[in-house]
């Protein structure tokens, strides 16, 4: 579906993206996850042909980029823009038109996408009438009112509330279920590590890690026990075997030893506290990313993460 | 090209609906209907009163005269001038004044004239008025009294008025324009007014427009649009679009005030005043609208291109500067250009593609220059623009990507070699 092989762009005296290679097969949802500044938005501008490459390939449909792909694409850029002027619908069939679209069958579709984000009666509405979490959506329906092959989302959910968060959770795997290839780029790694199948972390231009979500999760997880726990946390430090405790609040992310028990850690950590949770091999895509980054150099800024 | 042409309709429209577009359409006509109009009709109501003064006659053998040579009539065929003599009659000259200036103030008179003893000779008069801004009827008065005067004054020589007044008509030269054997009458000053009005709506249309399309791009950088039209369409697409979509809409503006103008100009014939205002063709017309898209292609494309490299209205004119100072150039050297339109000057400068959509048009106005002149000045503009819009392009496919600081000529030139 598509495919970017040793990839490489240089701004005056930064390089954005050093060498980036990527297999993404048609079907499922694929992050691409990366702190901001990682090189997530010039990746998707390359693919998008918006701006070229200094070095490498990108195939698209098995093909070298060309114009007319640019209308089985679907793109959400992470700056969103729509005409404030404009009417919703007008607005929303002219973006459909200069994808191919024929305005009519524009119209409907617009209609029938703003019923389903729960938009409708705004049709006539100027664009800047429209709430910020509105004016998402339209530009959201923009991104896929041509019934693309290949959607693209750079940062689809900022500015979005939870109910509307969710909504569009919902509406990208249902696209995904319709056999649609979803490219998701987020710096709110949590955030969609459930949504994504696979995934590639990025972080300053290199590729840091990518695969398959579950067997990455195994791999950097099995070592790894998260506890939500009410007491002293320094007591689980002590505990033999273990090596090393983050504490988010009450949420303690625990590394262990290779070969620990970890029924005999609850049942310490049981007795010098309140355990309201506990789980081994969950591991969340943020800690893979900071160990992964850091074990390669450990030049990862935790706080850009 | 299908998608470049949805990108230039949906500007039309935009720009179109927009309430500055009425507002400018119907003002700039009025404002120049008003020039037009405006005097004639004050003309018409100042036409419509009587005004009602007492005459002083000191001279005391001007009076029957006087009333006689101010014969104008208002629409109702009565006269306009009610006369009365103010004798003085053993009272002073100076109560008499005084009488007279309570009448004026009281709204019995609308002023008083007193022609003093010696007028043969000072030809001097005076007018006691409410209203001395009333220019026409100043005139009017003006006029009778000059009449009277010199009639005396030629009397005392024996000679009769009428009969110098006929010996004394000037002589009006007339000029003939020959264009192509047919000959076309015509005089400079009347040409020079039109082509400098034609002028002057070529280059405020021209640079309005021309801005226009770099305020669009600029703005659209702002709001962030542009990255979604770039996943749609070519940059190219958009350059043209917008360059296209504004350009129809300078043209619509025209169509609408070549409605008004036309009606205005059926109007001004039938008061028969301004008939030297119509002295165009349509051939001048259609001379017009081809150097006004030739001018505005041009421009506006050069005016793209700096829009994309800027963020702000401000960069923007402080880049565009020696871009307009071009074309104002061709607004201060029309008249050396009619002076000799067939000069070296001339010619030379109607061939540099920054002044030839004005220049060209003007040289046109007043003569007709070779056939081949006028071909190549086309050609010209077309090669320009062509060059300007590869120029563009290029700096607009890098440029309207980048926020932040404004790149820096030599950035820019970096940009043309490798692109």
């Amino acid at each position: 579906m598509l495919e970017l092989r040793n990839v490489f762009k240089r701004y005056d005296s930064v390089t954005a993206v050093a060498g980036l290679s990527l297999k993404i097969e048609p079907g499922g949802i694929f992050g691409i996850l990366g702190p901001n500044g990682a090189g997530k938005t010039t990746t998707i501008r390359m693919i998008m042909g918006i701006i070229r490459p200094d070095e490498g390939e990108i195939r698209i449909f098995g093909e070298p980029f060309n114009e007319s792909m640019k209308d089985r694409i679907g793109y959400l850029p992470e700056e969103r823009g729509l005409y404030r002027k404009m009417k919703v619908l007008e607005h929303l069939v002219f973006l459909a038109e200069i994808k191919g679209v024929d305005a009519k069958e524009a119209a409907r579709r617009g209609r029938m996408w703003m019923e389903k984000l729960e938009i409708s009666g705004w049709e006539n509405k100027t664009v800047e009438s429209l709430s910020k979490g509105m004016q998402q959506k339209i530009q959201f329906i923009s991104t896929v009112i041509h019934d693309p092959q290949l959607i693209i989302l750079d940062e689809p959910f900022t500015g979005l509330d939870p109910i509307n968060t969710q909504l569009l959770k919902d509406i990208i795997a249902e696209m995904q279920q319709d056999g649609r290839t979803i490219v998701l780029s987020t710096h709110l790694m949590d955030q969609v590590e459930k949504l994504c199948s696979k995934i590639c972390l990025i972080n300053k231009g290199h590729k840091v890690l990518d695969g398959n979500l579950i067997d990455i999760k195994m791999e950097y997880g099995k070592n790894v026990v998260t506890m939500l726990f009410e007491g002293d946390s320094s007591a689980i430090k002590s505990f033999p075997g273990v090596e090393k405790v983050t504490a988010y609040g009450q949420e303690l992310t625990i590394t262990v030893r290779e070969g620990l028990d970890t029924n005999e850690l609850l049942k310490f950590a049981a007795d010098h506290g309140r355990v309201e949770r506990f789980e081994v091999g969950e591991i969340s895509l943020h800690d893979i990313f900071i160990s992964k980054v850091r074990g390669e150099g450990g030049e990862a800024d935790e706080k850009a993460v | 090209m299908r998608k470049l042409f949805k990108i230039a309709k949906r500007e039309y429209l935009d720009r179109v609906r927009r309430k500055s577009f009425l507002i400018g359409t119907i003002l700039g006509p009025i404002l120049m209907g008003g020039m037009i109009i405006v005097p004639g009709l004050l003309f018409s109501i100042t036409a419509g009163e009587h005004v009602t003064m007492a005459v002083i006659d000191m001279a005391d053998s001007l009076y029957s005269d006087f009333s006689a040579a101010l014969d104008d009539t208002l629409k109702d065929g009565t006269k306009m001038f009610l006369l009365k003599k103010a004798e003085i009659d053993g009272q002073s000259f100076e109560a008499l004044k005084e009488e007279l200036k309570s009448q004026v103030t009281g709204g019995l008179l609308d002023g008083y004239l007193v022609i003093p003893k010696d007028i043969i000779k000072s030809g001097n008069a005076t007018f006691y008025g409410k209203k001395v801004s009333n220019v026409t009827t100043l005139e009017r008065i003006e006029k009778a009294l000059n009449r009277v005067v010199m009639a005396k004054r030629l009397a005392r020589h024996g000679m009769q008025y009428d009969a110098v007044q006929k010996m004394m008509e000037k002589v009006k030269l007339e000029t003939v324009q020959i264009t192509k054997g047919e000959e076309k009458k015509s005089d400079f000053e009347n040409k020079f007014q039109t082509s400098f009005i034609f002028i002057m709506i070529l280059y405020m249309t021209i640079l309005m427009w021309g801005v226009a399309v770099e305020r669009s791009i600029i703005e659209e950088k702002n709001n962030r649009i542009v990255e979604v039209l770039l996943s749609s369409v070519r940059p190219f697409d958009i350059l043209g679009g917008k360059i296209l979509g504004v350009g129809a809409v300078g043209l619509t503006q025209y169509a609408i005030w070549a409605v008004f103008t036309g009606t205005l100009a059926v109007y001004a014939l039938s008061t028969g005043m301004f008939a030297q205002f119509v002295s165009f063709t349509w051939v001048t017309l259609l001379y017009f609208m081809l150097y006004y898209l030739l001018g505005f292609l041009f421009y506006s494309t050069i005016f793209a291109g700096i829009g994309s490299i800027c963020n702000t209205d401000q960069e923007a004119q402080q880049l565009q500067t020696p871009v307009v100072m071009a074309l104002a150039f061709t607004i201060i050297i029309p008249i050396a250009i009619m002076q000799k339109p067939d000069g070296l000057f001339a010619t030379v400068v109607s061939m540099i593609p920054f002044f030839t959509p004005i220049v060209m048009f003007m040289r046109i106005n007043v003569l007709t220059p070779p056939a081949w002149q006028i071909a190549l000045s086309v050609l010209i503009m077309l090669v320009s623009i062509y060059i300007a819009g590869l120029i563009s392009a290029k700096i607009f496919r890098v440029g309207i990507l980048m926020y932040g600081k404004r790149p820096q000529i030599k950035e820019v030139m970096k940009w043309l070699r490798r692109a």
